[in-house]
């Protein structure tokens, strides 16, 4: 092992992720990318091993190795050429859900592949029941959008125009959807480049065993990290408050096993499969279990899959951590993963609680719309991607207003959403008292009101966290849940989707139409705290109140001014 | 995963009993069966399940 060759090459690769990465956001059409931010870049080997990647979204991150073996799996290294470009979204082949949309590009070497280019992205009208993907309602796979297999949308350097034709033709922006297909296509081309470029300056041989060398690298500092846990059986609950189609909570229930240097999370008491679309595919539930580690362990770690290898994940088949075909999944992969990482985190608490964090928001609002707009005449979809209270830590209060564990996505400006969609954002608000009370507050939640300005938008959404509240850590109080609200053109009450609409759920409905002039609140929530509220400090609490975030009442009643 | 004979679409997913991992084809010669004909992709997973099924049941 050379060690000054791993690092020069790990920081080169990883530039060239970001890199892959920045092209994406720059050459997308949809918000969901150029604004959110709602992709991943990676470099895999032969075997679909990941080898570097880019601090984008982490739910990608975690996933990307099974969907690289997959693929591998269903198509052979003898059935490439060099310029193919192998497209994937089927979350039953190792998939996280429908709308992630993931391309394949084969490294060649002297005619023979040495890996993979590979970005993942969102997409954010991917068919199916609802505008905008998220199809609270669903009861099928099929209600979820075109699932793609491993194909060859590029054979040879040319584009398969039959495979293209067949993609737009089942989605209600196909001009967007080619825009960022092609944005994701441009990312795994730079990539197949750069890695080309990297092979020829230091040789084919220098480079791979160098790869194999950062991934051992990567286990070791992970094993050396796992082993400072005392060993022990961990066990830790969490709900997912309903699936849409039944008024009932979900149980995802963790025993994280820890022995020596290895670690296995065993889900086998969790909920049966829902017949809604909160499930997690395995890919979900092994990103989510990996995402919870990689935040507990030192952060310096090269990411790759080296860094899994000492992390093992139980989800039988048929449960809410690993669903069966054909059931819907779509939340699984937003919704369920923040809760499966929590379990997790939850339950290392009890042995490492000051590398753990309260209970998150863990939401990403998953507000989709879509309609014809009145000015273009253009279909359009969107992917509103809503933030939340991160929970408080044993030396810092939670982040404010910060997506999910699993997304690291950016909120799109509103200008820019003004631009884009017919609404009007007449407020965003930091929610006071919405924090969970600790010695570390969570951070806070917020509100956000639209007005719809279109003749109609039909709107969708996917979320949780209205009925569970996050839960504190160590003596913090839990964080305030969130909601969403409606009052439709006229009215003077703010009615939630069961009461407005007869939606079972609250937080996850399908295809309700908003008219001209009828107003949407989104509520978002809040965190856990951690430690006892009256351990605050003084001043850092007087200046809560200050800000708004504590209420003069809150900081006497609960924190004890 | 089961395929079709012509290879163009999926006939049955098949996962190990314990861990939940896609079991392809290819891969079951490397499978162990357990004695009640239930499928583990290693005998990790069948040791694995029978000592969690032999925990729980001493905690019932």
């Amino acid at each position: 092992m050379d060690p000054v060759m791993m690092k020069i090459l790990d920081s080169t690769m990883v530039s060239v992720c970001r890199e892959m990465g920045i092209t994406l956001m720059q050459t997308s059409y949809s918000t969901i990318f150029n604004e959110a931010l709602d992709f991943t870049c990676a470099i895999a080997n032969r075997d679909g091993d990941m080898i570097a990647c880019a601090e984008f979204c982490p739910a990608q991150i975690g996933g990307m190795p099974l969907m690289a073996k997959s693929m591998v799996k269903e198509m052979p290294l003898d059935q490439f050429d060099e310029g193919d470009i192998v497209l994937h979204n089927d979350p039953y082949r190792g998939g996280l859900h429908t709308p992630e949309h993931t391309f394949f590009k084969p490294i060649f070497v002297n005619g023979e592949i040495r890996g993979f280019a590979v970005s993942i992205g969102h997409i954010a009208e991917v068919g199916g029941m609802v505008p905008g993907g998220f199809c609270g309602e669903a009861t099928e796979i099929f209600h979820e959008g075109l699932r793609v297999p491993p194909v060859k949308i590029v054979s040879k350097g040319v584009h398969n125009k039959d495979i293209w034709r067949l993609l737009l033709a089942n989605v209600r922006t196909p001009r967007y959807n080619y825009g960022d297909l092609r944005a994701l296509i441009s990312a795994v081309d730079l990539g197949e480049r750069r890695m080309k470029e990297i092979y020829s300056k230091y040789g084919a041989d220098v480079v791979d065993q160098t790869c194999n060398d950062l991934m051992d690298y990567s286990e070791r500092r992970m094993r050396a990290e796992i082993s400072q846990i005392p060993d022990g059986i961990y066990p830790f609950e969490d709900l997912v408050e309903d699936d849409g189609i039944e008024d009932r909570p979900y149980k995802i229930s963790v025993e994280v096993h820890k022995t020596g240097d290895d670690i296995v999370a065993d889900f086998s008491g969790s909920a049966k499969q829902a017949k809604g679309p909160i499930n997690a595919t395995l890919g979900v539930t092994l990103s989510a279990t990996y995402n919870a580690l990689l935040h507990m362990t030192d952060p310096s770690i090269p990411k790759n899959s080296g860094c899994f290898r000492p992390i093992r994940v139980v989800a039988p088949a048929g449960t809410i951590v690993n669903v069966n075909y054909p059931a819907p999944e779509v939340g699984g992969n937003t919704e369920t993963h923040p809760r499966i990482a929590g379990t997790v985190i939850g339950a290392l608490a009890n042995v490492i609680p000051h590398l753990a964090m309260a209970a998150e928001g863990a939401t990403h609002g998953n507000f989709v719309f879509g309609g014809v707009h009145a000015a273009t005449k253009e279909f359009f979809a969107c992917y509103d991607i809503e933030v939340v209270g991160w929970g408080g830590r044993s030396f810092a209060d939670g982040n404010d207003a910060c997506d999910s564990i699993n997304g690291n996505c950016r909120v799109t400006p509103v200008e820019v959403f003004e631009v884009r969609y017919p609404w009007r954002v007449e407020d965003w608000v930091f929610r006071e008292d919405s924090a969970g009370a600790g010695k570390f507050r969570s951070g806070v939640g917020y509100t956000k009101t639209l007005t719809c300005l279109n003749d109609e938008i039909i709107i969708s959404q996917m979320t949780d966290r209205h009925k569970v509240a996050p839960w504190g850590l160590n003596g913090g109080l839990p964080g305030d849940k969130g909601a969403t609200l409606f009052m439709l053109s006229g009215a003077n009450e703010w009615l939630d989707a069961s009461q407005a609409y007869g939606k079972i759920s609250p937080s996850k409905y399908s295809n309700i139409s908003i008219r001209k002039g009828d107003r949407v609140r989104l509520v978002m929530p809040a965190g856990g705290g951690f430690g006892d509220p009256k351990e605050r400090d003084r001043e850092s609490l007087r200046e809560d109140v200050v800000e708004g975030y504590v209420s003069a009442k809150a900081a006497q009643d609960i924190y004890g001014l | 995963m089961k395929f079709s004979s012509n290879g163009l679409y999926v006939e049955e997913y098949v996962k190990c009993t314990n861990c939940g991992t896609l079991i392809y084809e290819s891969d079951r010669p490397a499978c162990v069966e357990s004695t009640d004909k239930e499928l583990f992709c290693s005998q990790w997973c069948v040791d694995w399940a029978a000592a969690r099924e032999k925990r729980w049941k001493q905690n019932a």
